[in-house]
Formats: structure tokens, C-alpha cells, sequence
């Protein structure tokens, strides 16, 4: 909907650059879209453990040598951190917007939050013992 | 004013990519932190049995089907969730209106590369 294509004119109010700086919602939400930077970066090492592990053992070596590097540790606890604020807000977001209804009641939005942190626990309970046990 | 906004139904991509958006933010939500401790901080603090992330058992663990279609979905999934928001935080929060076109394809191109990509690596282990 550009301005142009408008039979008469319309005020729109200038938005400045930096407008989420000014209150605490905004400012978290864009934390929240920040996040995704974390997202994306973690895909793209998982994608270089991968390719190392695809070029034989010396390559899969070095990158485990990469990974215990102290800045390396250091961005993953931070991408850590971004995750799981990403995690936190999505269940609130999702148990706010999704309606679940049992029995002909509505399960109150806290039991859906709880629902959803232990499939969080339980899945990162799988990947733990698919990845370290079995 | 129909007449003025172009035809009824425009073909939008838009869907398709906050469909993928939606599901990446998922599983990076549910899925990531556990891969996160593992790979970024368990395995350099030492807090992993010494032949957890061993060439032979890793490779033995990713080269089954299962495993590879489920690395397909952790890595290719979360690269859309991120390119959908990267793309929508350079329009609204750093408030570049120019170009846009370039910068969605940019973005969605970014991520069709590393899907291609990973397919690509995880069809050579």
C-alpha cells in the first residue's frame, strides 16, 4: 500500500530511526528479534561440525579444537542465553495466542506454559541421551 | 478501492516463508539449547564422557538415516527463522525501506544456500 497509489494525501507520522529504544516492551522486543542472529549462527555451526565430520577425522579433530577455544565458549554461552530468551518468550507467546480446549474447558494458560517447559525438558533430555549415552 | 490496490489476489511468497519461520522458531526453541550445552559448552568444559563426540561414534550416530533427516530439520528449519527476521529487523527496527526486494532475496537466498548445503554435506558422510 505505497502512498502514491492514494486519490488524496495522508499524513503519516515520521517514525524515528531507533524508535524501540524509548520504552521496556519494545526494547525486549527487539531483544526477541535478536535472537534469530543467534538462531541463524548456531544453524551455520552446526552446518561446520558437519562438513568436518564429512572431511574425515583430522578435520573433525580441529574442529573440536576450534570449539574449545575460550572466545568460542564464550559466544556459545551467549547464543545460550539468546536461545533460551527466545524459548521463554515463545511460550508465553504461544500459550497466549493458542486457545486449548479439554473436555469442553479451557486449560488455563499457566498449565500450558508448564506443558510446554517439560517438552522442552524432555526433548533436551532425548537429545542429551541420543547424543552423550547411547 | 479495489481498483487502486493492484489485483484481488497477488501471489505472496509470504506464507510459504512465515510457515518456515514459524516452525524454525520452534524447533530452535525446543531442539537448541540441549545441542547448545552439548556442542558449545559441555564438550570444552570437559563435562562429557571422554568418547561422547569420538570421530568413530559420531559418525557411526550421523550416518544413520534417521539422524541425518533430523539434522536436515535442526539446521535447515531455524535457517528460515532467521532470515524471515533478519529480513523484517533490517525494514522495521533499523528502518531501511530501500531496496527491499534485494534484501528479502538476500536473505531467503541465504538460506536456500545453507539448505543446499546441507544436503550436500550430509549426503557425503
Amino acid at each position: 500500500m505505497s502512498a502514491e497509489r492514494r486519490s488524496h494525501p495522508v499524513y503519516v507520522a515520521p517514525i524515528p530511526r531507533f524508535w524501540w529504544v524509548r520504552t521496556a516492551p519494545f526494547r525486549r522486543f527487539v531483544i526477541r528479534e535478536l535472537t534469530s542472529v543467534f538462531v541463524g549462527l548456531f544453524s551455520v555451526v552446526l552446518l561446520l561440525f558437519l562438513l568436518a565430520l564429512s572431511r574425515g577425522e583430522q578435520a573433525y579433530r580441529g574442529f573440536l579444537d576450534w570449539l574449545d577455544q575460550p572466545g568460542i565458549v564464550v559466544l556459545q554461552v551467549i547464543t545460550l542465553a539468546a536461545v533460551l530468551y527466545h524459548t521463554a518468550t515463545s511460550i508465553q507467546l504461544a500459550s497466549q495466542i493458542q486457545e486449548v480446549r479439554l473436555g469442553g474447558r479451557t486449560v488455563p494458560r499457566h498449565l500450558l506454559m508448564a506443558a510446554m517447559t517439560g517438552g522442552l525438558i524432555v526433548a533436551s533430555a532425548v537429545v542429551a541421551y541420543l547424543t552423550i549415552e547411547l | 478501492m479495489a481498483h487502486a490496490e493492484g489485483p484481488p489476489h497477488p501471489v505472496r511468497s509470504e506464507p510459504f516463508y512465515w510457515l518456515l519461520f514459524t516452525a524454525g522458531g520452534g524447533v530452535s526453541a525446543f531442539l537448541f539449547p540441549a545441542h547448545i550445552v552439548i556442542l558449545g559448552i559441555a564438550w570444552a568444559a570437559g563435562w562429557l564422557p571422554d568418547d561422547a563426540l569420538s570421530y568413530e561414534r559420531v559418525l557411526d550416530l550421523v550416518q544413520n538415516p534417521l539422524t541425518k533427516i533430523y539434522l536436515f530439520v535442526l539446521i535447515v528449519l531455524p535457517l528460515f527463522h532467521a532470515a524471515h527476521r533478519i529480513r523484517y529487523g533490517i525494514r522495521h527496527e533499523l528502518r531501511v525501506e530501500e531496496n527491499k526486494h534485494i534484501v528479502a532475496s538476500a536473505c531467503y537466498g541465504a538460506a536456500y544456500v545453507g539448505t543446499a548445503f546441507t544436503l550436500w554435506v550430509l549426503l557425503r558422510i
